[in-house]
């Protein structure tokens, strides 16, 4: 079996919104594959057809060589974006329970949720109850529940989202144990250094439609070159400099993007002169400014054809 | 596929199960009622004894009979005294025979109340509840400091004690009540509680009657005769087109079967209420969809249904169970005899059939409104949203609680007929119909209906609820959800 999942031609409507539209996507067995979008954009209703909580309108989709999902449910690990525990449970007790959900036998899913629990520093909150738990300790709790019968295939709908430094690593450290063990995983998130640091893969909806999808090197060929700067000074001079296309500033450091005919040495020169350069670095696109620069001509795009999606 | 409905649904038992709230609130309900039923008999007991006075222009000695006559109650709280007085000579006769049901005829009545009125007041008051009576006692004037002695004077000072409030009523006797009874008079400031002038006016009655027969000479066989009281017989038919003696096992109160509606209705509504609540919380905690990646949207609801269910089932149970022990003791507590629901249900509840009724009855009615509420749980986001929604199922539930008396005394009128036939009345009003009862085609006819009700309510909830439970923002209107009806 080549791709965990095939979507072909997916269409979902929710009345006269259309949620996805037409959307064709390839996702390789074993691979991370990072789904990006702005908020509303389709990602969460993609991966909701997936699940087979929805059943798309028109199109196929074929989850791990199946084509109805339902019947490879027990196979699959969803975390929701919404994510959610029984607060009167016991934290050993609702992963178990995830577990007999997807089939597992009661000895075996108690045994194995103590021993994960254990295993990604949960050990002393075995038998608290889930209301007790930090919201960080709590997606911990869910993440486990989600692999805890050994999916073959991962959906993880912003797992970064309100985790603290150490616990994003963690859960990073997970995805990665995941794609080792041969798994696939997919996961959406808005944090694109997330993507860029961990991802095989990225693809990327927009208003309901795929703008691209491809290896992140494949998405990035082709792009124009951006000026990496970190300095120190006041960041709204750099709006002035000569030949300048694009910015992203982030206030202590910045992505700019010249025009073709501009000299990056000559930027560095002018540079000097108004802060205090830290790091120069030219290099590819980062994947936000994929993302932001994408979400622009899309919206041009439609702006000019006059049309609503 | 069935084994991930009873995953969700033993969850969902064993979460209610576990928690202090759930047992607590089982035995606060008996607890409270018993509670209550102790607090009015102790209210009853503690009414204080109200002073009343007499005077009596004849003399005196109408005064004292009437006091006897009055001390010696009704005649049913006589007769079941004379029925323990065993030894005593004068009632032999009086215990057996009587009427088919054990009760008196006229004549033994009589008899017996000639009797308690020649007895001691005070002896006659330990050996059982004489009625009214009790609450009352006798003060002569004199023990009230009137010093006055004709009878305007004393009538005068007597009335400035019953408007200070330190005497209940006084009493006026007639001089000559065998020729007139005009000039009987009652006193008394208090016009809701009228139980000593009635049962003092009945004692009266009974001694002027009793004087004015002996005077006309008339002999007191033959006015015993003249003044028999008919009991008819009760009988019941059958097919035969005989009749058979009314046994008393089978004589169902009326208020039973209202007593069972007004407890099915409770425990559906809360029962039903309490998937309500859930579903919406459960949806407010974001866990649903975690759940949807395993489960499909009608195993999750049907194990939803199913888990409480059962936990609706072990309240009930527990419940029953005090009933029951309830049944055997309190009849003898309150004196089987003695009206009102509650006796009237614990009678029937030692009648097995109706248990059974009523747990059938609990579990579709139960599942009809379980339906309609988790739809309406699954398309809304807080209870507030949810209580407009549920407004039109209250209202219809208010029908066979309007209904519950009017059909437990008409059992096979045409109102019952015809809500027997309206699935969602159907559990309520066959239950209040119990006493009727009736007949077997109308139970089995009723049923398969309201079994195909639930059948589809149960299909319709499940489109409902798979479109509902992920919905966020603002709850649907009615015409939406009718829309997801027709989808898919």
């Amino acid at each position: 079996m080549e791709h965990a999942l095939t979507l072909h031609g997916v269409t979902k409507r929710f009345g006269s919104f259309t949620a996805v539209s037409d959307l064709t996507l390839e996702v390789p067995t074993g691979c991370i594959y990072g789904f990006l979008g702005q908020n509303g954009a389709g990602k969460t209703t993609t991966i909701r057809m997936v699940m087979s909580i929805f059943r798309p309108d028109t199109g196929r989709i074929s989850v791990l060589g199946h084509p109805d999902a339902e019947a490879v449910k027990d196979r699959l690990g969803y975390l929701p974006e919404e994510k959610g525990l029984y607060k009167k449970m016991r934290t050993a007790e609702i992963v178990a329970y995830f577990g007999k959900l997807k089939g597992m036998d009661r000895s075996t899913a108690d045994l194995r949720a103590r021993e994960l629990l254990t295993r990604y520093g949960l050990g002393d909150w075995l038998d608290k109850r889930c209301e007790a738990m930090s919201k960080g300790m709590g997606q911990k709790v869910q993440v486990l529940g989600t692999i805890i019968h050994e999916p073959d295939l991962v959906i993880l709908d912003e797992p970064f989202s309100g985790l603290d430094p150490v616990n994003r690593d963690v859960m990073r450290d997970l995805i990665l144990d995941m794609k080792r063990m041969g798994r696939t995983v997919i996961f959406s998130t808005h944090g694109m250094e997330h993507a860029e640091q961990i991802c095989d893969y990225v693809m990327m909806i927009h208003k309901s439609r795929l703008q691209f999808a491809g290896t992140l090197a494949e998405v990035k060929r082709g792009r124009d070159r951006g000026i990496q700067l970190d300095y120190d000074g006041d960041g709204a001079a750099l709006t002035g400099l000569p030949g300048l296309s694009r910015l992203n500033d982030h206030g202590k450091s910045a992505e700019i993007f010249l025009r073709p005919d501009a000299d990056p040495q000559q930027a560095l020169r002018w540079l000097l002169d108004k802060v205090a350069v830290r790091r120069f670095d030219v290099r590819e696109a980062s994947l936000h400014e994929i993302f932001v620069r994408t979400v622009d001509e899309a919206e041009r795009r439609l702006a000019t054809t006059g049309k609503e999606r | 596929m069935a084994n991930k409905t009873l995953l969700v649904a033993q969850r969902e038992y064993l979460e209610n199960v576990r928690t202090k709230t759930f047992w607590i609130g089982i035995f606060i309900v008996p607890v409270l009622l018993a509670g209550l039923v102790g607090v009015s008999v102790l209210l009853q007991k503690l009414r204080e004894v109200q002073r009343y006075s007499v005077v009596d222009l004849g003399g005196g000695e109408l005064m004292a009979r009437a006091e006897r006559e009055f001390r010696a109650g009704d005649a049913r709280a006589m007769w079941r005294i004379a029925q323990q007085m065993k030894d005593d000579p004068a009632l032999a006769g009086m215990r057996q025979g009587g009427g088919a049901d054990g009760e008196p005829t006229g004549e033994q009545m009589t008899a017996v109340l000639d009797w308690a009125a020649r007895q001691d007041p005070t002896e006659l008051a330990k050996l059982g509840d004489l009625g009214a009576s009790k609450r009352f006692t006798l003060v002569s004037p004199q023990e009230l400091g009137v010093i006055a002695t004709a009878p305007e004077e004393v009538q005068r000072e007597l009335s400035q004690r019953v408007h200070k409030g330190e005497l209940f009523a006084y009493f006026v006797l007639g001089a000559d009540p065998d020729t007139t009874v005009d000039d009987f008079r009652y006193v008394s400031n208090n016009f809701t509680d009228d139980a000593l002038r009635r049962g003092y006016e009945a004692a009266l009655t009974r001694i002027v009657q009793r004087d004015r027969i002996t005077a006309a000479g008339i002999a007191p066989k033959v006015a015993a005769h003249i003044q028999q009281q008919v009991a008819c017989k009760q009988l019941q038919a059958d097919s035969a087109g005989g009749t058979t003696v009314v046994k008393k096992e089978n004589v169902v109160d009326q208020w039973a079967p209202v007593g069972f509606v007004y407890f099915l209705w409770m425990a559906i509504l809360g029962v039903a209420s309490m998937l309500l609540t859930n579903t919406v919380e459960e949806k407010s905690n974001r866990i649903i969809e975690v759940l949807l990646s395993s489960v499909s949207p009608g195993q999750l609801m049907q194990g939803k249904i199913w888990g409480i269910a059962a936990t609706g089932m072990t309240m009930v149970f527990v419940w029953i169970l005090f009933a029951l022990a309830a049944a055997w003791t309190v009849p003898q507590l309150l004196g089987m005899s003695g009206g009102g629901v509650i006796v009237g249900v614990f009678k029937a509840l030692q009648n097995g059939g109706y248990l059974l009724s009523f747990a059938f009855y609990f579990l579709a009615g139960y599942l009809l409104y379980a339906a309609i509420l988790v739809a309406i749980g699954a398309a809304c986001n807080t209870l507030k949203e949810a209580q407009n929604l549920t407004q039109p199922v209250m209202m219809t539930l208010m029908i066979p609680m309007l209904s519950m008396v009017f059909i437990g005394q008409e059992p096979n009128g045409t109102v019952a007929k015809v809500l027997s036939w309206i699935p969602f009345f159907t559990p309520f009003t066959m239950m209040n119909r119990a006493g009727g009862p009736p007949a077997t085609w109308e139970y089995v006819g009723t049923s398969v209906l309201l079994l195909v009700t639930i059948w589809l309510t149960m299909r319709a909830a499940g489109k409902i609820f798979r479109v509902g439970v992920l919905m966020t923002g603002n709850p649907p209107k009615l015409k939406e959800i009718l829309g997801w009806l027709r989808q898919s």
